[in-house]
């Protein structure tokens, strides 16, 4: 028949303390913002940075109060010695309850979508032929192939696996693959944009502040996929201005 | 290490060489130990049975083979990203690129679907009250498919060409352009028949969930794991028909020179859209089953009936209804523009919705109960707060602007684990314990049980909850090294660990099945005590069960009975069971389809005109035989 | 009794083959969607270029009439008239396999023409959609084959119109498919 031992709440609450203390060690590190996604040094990642944890803090509440209920059930409606032979009352529904938890859960949905929508309206990235042009920024093509970067600035002049750019400029990279699909990813200074054949796509973005960051192919491509990565130079203008010329 | 063949060389690296030399071993002393128990008899049964308890428990057997084959391929993986720069074996490069292509569609289509089509093939006939599957030959010829498409596949990687393009194969990589050798028409075929064999057991469960319901069991008051099934099997019938034309068009492209997924003339983002309005219903498709058990396992063992039935039924549909709306989310940052990313990002978050509720009706049906910690309950109480946290992470996936950073990250991988593991994976775990006596009629042992359960669930989060970070720390999915700067050595050494302590608790559960069915006595009928119709017959479930047919005139219909002392009522049925048989044809049908995808794969042409009609032949070859049975069924019932 | 119950059986039957359809509708419909995807009077050569209408008119002419003259035979199912049953299936069947050669003929014509499978992605969606469908016409035709064989052996009646209507619902469906092809596939660039 029926074979139950108590002392198995506890573990499930060992459990439960386990999983925090595992989150807890993680925290600091989060907090500590060295993760490069969240470290953002343009605009534009700093706008996702804001989503990413805007809705972590939305869901977080979620999260906690799922685990609140969870831990509380478990606990609280155990088989113990004393009501191991009861039959709960059964409960079919609570109609209050079930409303509630309905819109609630819209409504932190439709906090979460209204900065959402705003920023995906403003920064998503579009095919050459529909997006206009902007005459007064910097135009760089960027042409990905099996498993290398060029990039080809204004007057002509190429670097390889290298892309310099100058500070507070606004930056029109235009994308373009030869072969297979590849994605361009500088996690300080935008998200990822995939680089299609015979496409080309449009990603703009400014950055803030001088620095080297690391970008990498982020779509799979092949078997050197791997090593498909770029250094990114963010320079001062006259330095910007200096070197494109040398 | 390199091979003369008729003068010319053959390279064959050392991982292949030794699987070979693994299975030559292997292959003899299994059947030499079927043999020598006296087996051959059995395997003879099972072949040619049309019992839905016999062909669930072989989709089961070979989920778990393949899980084992699939977990390999992941310790593989996780061993090669242990330390930084790391050069393991063979696994760098393209060796890398076949182990996550091979783990990632191993475990979605051989390992998660046919686990639950076999839960759906034992339970739901027994749980409805319907003496078979509508179709029994129907349901041996998907099985038998199922087996045909995972071995063509898992044959790719012992011709040491496994598939290299991901689970996903997006073109152009996954053209002849790029990927020339015959690894990803491996992948083709072996989706393409298993896939097919998934749409037929899709049908048949349509027809007998709706037509062969226990009278007075109304849709209305009909189990949760059934109306998953139901609702899942209406997924499958949209969403593999997709991906069914989605490959012969990337077999064409591959084969017969045509462009539709090629970079200039054609269109790789087409691809992408089929795949996915496959693939995001397809991971509903492995998850409502899921939640069917759940729904199960929580009320059994709190004692109580579900929390908001008429809630759980909608959710699942509307999670269903909804999943078809969402597959551009996995595309946020291919450039469709800000309104197709506006829209479904939406689509995506309204979809958390009445995922949500079931999340609140499941913790509420244990409030109030009497919950005992049975091993398949701390499955499923494992599945909550996992499955939360991974729908989080998808809520903030959905997020376009978000996703920009997160797409085809670590963190992407972690989401979809903790989805995946957390509902589908640990949602089989729970429904084999609990249903393992209506299987073989034994019980798995307890204590080992939950020895496996926490391990499994301690190695699960550490393993995938680095993974978030690793993910934001820029470590892209499907690479296989990372460099000892990038603040990547500490998360993914913690996963490596995690993975192995996953992969150890395995070992709980075979040391189980050896102890139960070395030691165990048979359970009787109703162990668990259970709720539904399924606890009513014998233990395993007999060829013919409901001698006696049941009348069913309330949701837990058998639990109110056993309250009040009494039995079901029998109902006047004059319902005939569906034509069982024994048959050898699904296997050969089976037998030609590897065949022919064979001749497929290496353009035999003799081969394809030899096998493509003798597959033909079966429909008459069916036609014809299945008259006489049916005649002679016909006259002994007059 | 036994009536009762192999209608019942026919019932599960005729059900699981409607669901089928749905099936066989949804891969259509993809192939229907990737043609339009990369169809457009764009493309070298164009639709326009290729297509021929008198091709289209009579295949369609006998497509639509095999499932006229397939009534026959369903009349002679429920009047239970073996010969209007081989008749309506005979004429039917020839009109099936006439449609099969006109497809043929059709395909050969455009290849001649150097309009093959490969030349773009146009042609390319055009060939697989209407040649899956020649296909099912096809399949279609020996199954009418195994009809006959199955009518002459001596199989209760009850059971062989079973197996005929089930039939009888795959031959519309393909008929209508076939509709659908004229009105999206051909009529855009033909009418
Ligand atoms: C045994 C525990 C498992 C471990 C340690 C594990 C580990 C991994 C890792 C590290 C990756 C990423 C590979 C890469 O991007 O380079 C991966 C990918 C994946 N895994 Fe798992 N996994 C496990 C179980 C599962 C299960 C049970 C499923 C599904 C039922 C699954 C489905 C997938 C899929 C679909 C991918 C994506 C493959 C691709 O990128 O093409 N995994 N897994
Ligand atoms: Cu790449
Ligand atoms: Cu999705």
């Amino acid at each position: 028949m029926l074979d139950v031992r108590i002392e198995k709440l506890e573990k499930a609450v060992c459990f439960m303390k386990k999983l925090v203390s595992l989150l807890l060690i993680f925290l600091p590190l989060l907090s500590g913002c060295q993760l490069r996604a969240l470290n953002p040094n343009s605009e534009r990642a700093s706008d996702q940075t804001f989503l990413i944890w805007f809705s972590f803090g939305l869901m977080m509440i979620v999260l906690s109060v799922v685990f609140f209920l969870f831990v509380r059930f478990v606990s609280k409606y155990k088989q113990t010695e004393m009501n191991k032979n009861d039959i709960p009352r059964d409960v079919k529904g609570n109609k209050k309850l079930e409303i509630t938890w309905t819109t609630l859960s819209m409504l932190l949905l439709v906090i979460l979508a209204v900065p959402t929508v705003a920023i995906t309206m403003e920064s998503s990235p579009e095919l050459a032929e529909t997006s206009l042009e902007n005459t007064s920024a910097l135009h760089i093509n960027v042409t990905a192939r099996q498993y290398s970067w060029s990039f080809q600035y204004q007057n002509g002049k190429t670097s390889e696996n290298q892309l310099i750019l100058p500070k507070d400029k606004e930056i029109v990279l235009h994308l373009k693959s030869d072969d297979v699909i590849h994605s361009f990813w500088v996690p300080e200074l935008s998200g990822k944009q995939d680089v299609l054949p015979g496409k080309e796509i449009i990603l703009e973005f400014k950055a803030d502040q001088v620095g080297t960051f690391l970008g990498k192919c982020a779509e799979f491509c092949g078997v050197n996929h791997t090593n498909m990565t770029f250094e990114t130079k963010v320079i001062t203008q006259n330095k910007y201005a200096e070197w494109v010329l040398e | 290490m390199i091979f003369d063949f008729w003068g010319s060389h053959v390279t064959v690296p050392s991982d292949i060489i030794s699987a070979w030399i693994l299975t030559i071993i292997l292959a003899p002393i299994v059947l030499f130990w079927i043999s020598k128990k006296k087996k051959w008899p059995l395997v003879r049964e099972y072949m040619i049975t049309t019992n839905h308890r016999k062909i669930g428990t072989m989709y089961i057997l070979f989920g778990v083979l393949f899980f084992i084959r699939g977990g390999i391929d992941a310790l593989l993986i996780r061993t090669q990203l242990a330390v930084p720069e790391n050069d393991f074996w063979v696994f760098q490069n393209d060796k890398y690129n076949e182990l996550f292509s091979t783990h990632g569609t191993v475990m979605i289509f051989f390992v998660a679907m046919p686990l639950l089509i076999g839960l759906m093939n034992v339970v739901v006939p027994l749980q409805i009250g319907a003496r078979d599957l509508a179709f029994p030959y129907l349901n041996a010829v998907s099985f038998w498919m199922f087996l045909a498409g995972a071995l063509v596949f898992n044959l790719s990687f012992f011709m040491n060409s496994a598939p290299n393009a991901g689970w996903t194969a997006y073109a152009p990589l996954s053209t002849d352009t790029y990927t020339p050798s015959a690894g990803n028409d491996y992948y083709i075929f072996g989706i393409q028949i298993s896939g097919l064999g998934t749409i037929f057991t899709a049908i048949n469960m349509i027809v007998t969930i709706f037509r062969h319901r226990a009278p007075g069991m109304k849709l209305t008051i009909m189990p949760l794991f059934s109306w998953s099934t139901l609702i899942t099997s209406f997924l499958i019938l949209v969403a593999f028909p997709v991906l069914s034309i989605a490959l012969f068009l990337l077999m064409f492209d591959r084969m017969f020179g045509t462009g539709f997924f090629h970079g200039g003339v054609g269109s790789p983002i087409y691809w992408q859209h089929l795949f996915w309005i496959f693939g995001h219903p397809e991971v509903y498709i492995i998850a409502l089953p899921a939640f069917g058990i759940f729904s199960e396992v929580i009320s059994t063992f709190s004692r109580k009936r579900i929390f908001g039935y008429p809630a759980m039924v909608l959710s699942l549909a509307l999670i269903g209804f909804m999943g078809f709306m969402v597959w551009s989310h996995h595309m946020f940052t291919v450039g469709l523009g800000p309104l197709a990313n506006t829209f479904f990002a939406i689509t995506t978050m309204l979809i958390a919705v009445p995922t949500g509720i079931k999340i609140f009706n499941w913790l509420f049906t244990m409030k109030g109960g009497v919950i005992s910690f049975t091993t398949p309950m701390l499955f499923a109480l494992g599945f909550i707060p996992t499955f939360v946290m991974g729908g989080v992470t998808g809520v903030m996936l959905s997020a376009a602007p978000a996703d920009f950073q997160f797409h085809d990250t670590y963190f992407v991988v972690a989401h979809l684990h903790y989805v995946i593991i957390g509902a589908t994976i640990l949602g089989v775990f729970a429904g084999i314990y609990y249903w393992y006596p209506k299987m073989t009629g034994k019980q798995l042992n307890e204590k080992l049980g939950k020895w496996h359960f926490w391990i499994f669930i301690i190695g699960f989060h550490m393993t995938f909850l680095p993974m978030h970070f690793a993910g934001l720390q820029g470590m892209p999915r499907r690479v296989y090294t990372y460099q000892l700067g990038e603040g990547l050595f500490e998360f993914n050494l913690i996963s490596t660990i995690g993975a192995f302590l996953m992969g150890s608790s395995m070992l709980f559960l075979a040391l189980n099945l050896y102890k139960t069915h070395k030691h165990s006595p048979n359970v009787g009928n109703d162990p668990w005590d259970g709720r539904t119709l399924e606890w009513t017959v014998s233990s395993p479930s007999p060829e013919q069960p409901f001698k006696k047919m049941p009348y069913v005139s309330e949701l837990d219909a058998y639990w109110y009975a056993k309250l009040e002392n009494e039995d079901l009522s029998e109902a006047n049925d004059t319902r005939p069971a569906p034509v069982s048989i024994k048959t050898i044809q699904p296997v050969i049908l089976s037998g030609l389809l590897f065949a022919m995808s064979i001749s497929f794969i290496y353009q035999w042409v003799w081969l394809m005109i030899i096998t493509g009609l003798a597959v033909l032949s079966i429909f008459p070859i069916r036609s014809l035989t299945s008259r006489n049975e049916y005649v002679e069924k016909r006259v002994k019932h007059e | 009794m036994s009536n009762e119950k192999s209608s019942e059986h026919y019932n599960d039957k005729r059900l699981g083959f409607f669901i089928y359809l749905i099936v066989e509708s949804v891969m259509f419909a993809t192939l229907f969607a990737t043609y339009f995807v990369f169809t457009s009077e764009q493309s070298t050569p164009s639709p326009t270029d290729v297509f021929e209408a008198k091709s289209v008119i009579i295949s369609s002419f006998v497509l639509v009439l095999s499932s006229a003259t397939l009534l026959i035979s369903e009349k002679g199912l429920s009047n239970k008239s073996p010969r209007l049953i081989v008749l309506g299936l005979v004429i039917t069947f020839l009109l099936g396999l006439g449609f099969v050669g006109i497809e043929i003929r059709e395909f050969f014509t455009y290849i001649n023409e150097g309009y093959t499978l490969t030349t773009n992605v146009f042609l390319s969606s055009f060939y697989v959609l209407v040649g899956l469908h020649a296909a099912h016409v096809l399949f279609g035709t020996i199954w009418m084959i195994l009809l006959f064989y199955q009518l002459m052996a001596n199989i209760p009646f009850s059971l062989y119109v079973e197996k005929q209507r089930i039939f009888h619902y795959y031959w519309h469906f393909v008929d209508l498919i076939w509709v659908c092809i004229v009105i999206f596939v051909y009529k855009p660039y033909l009418f």
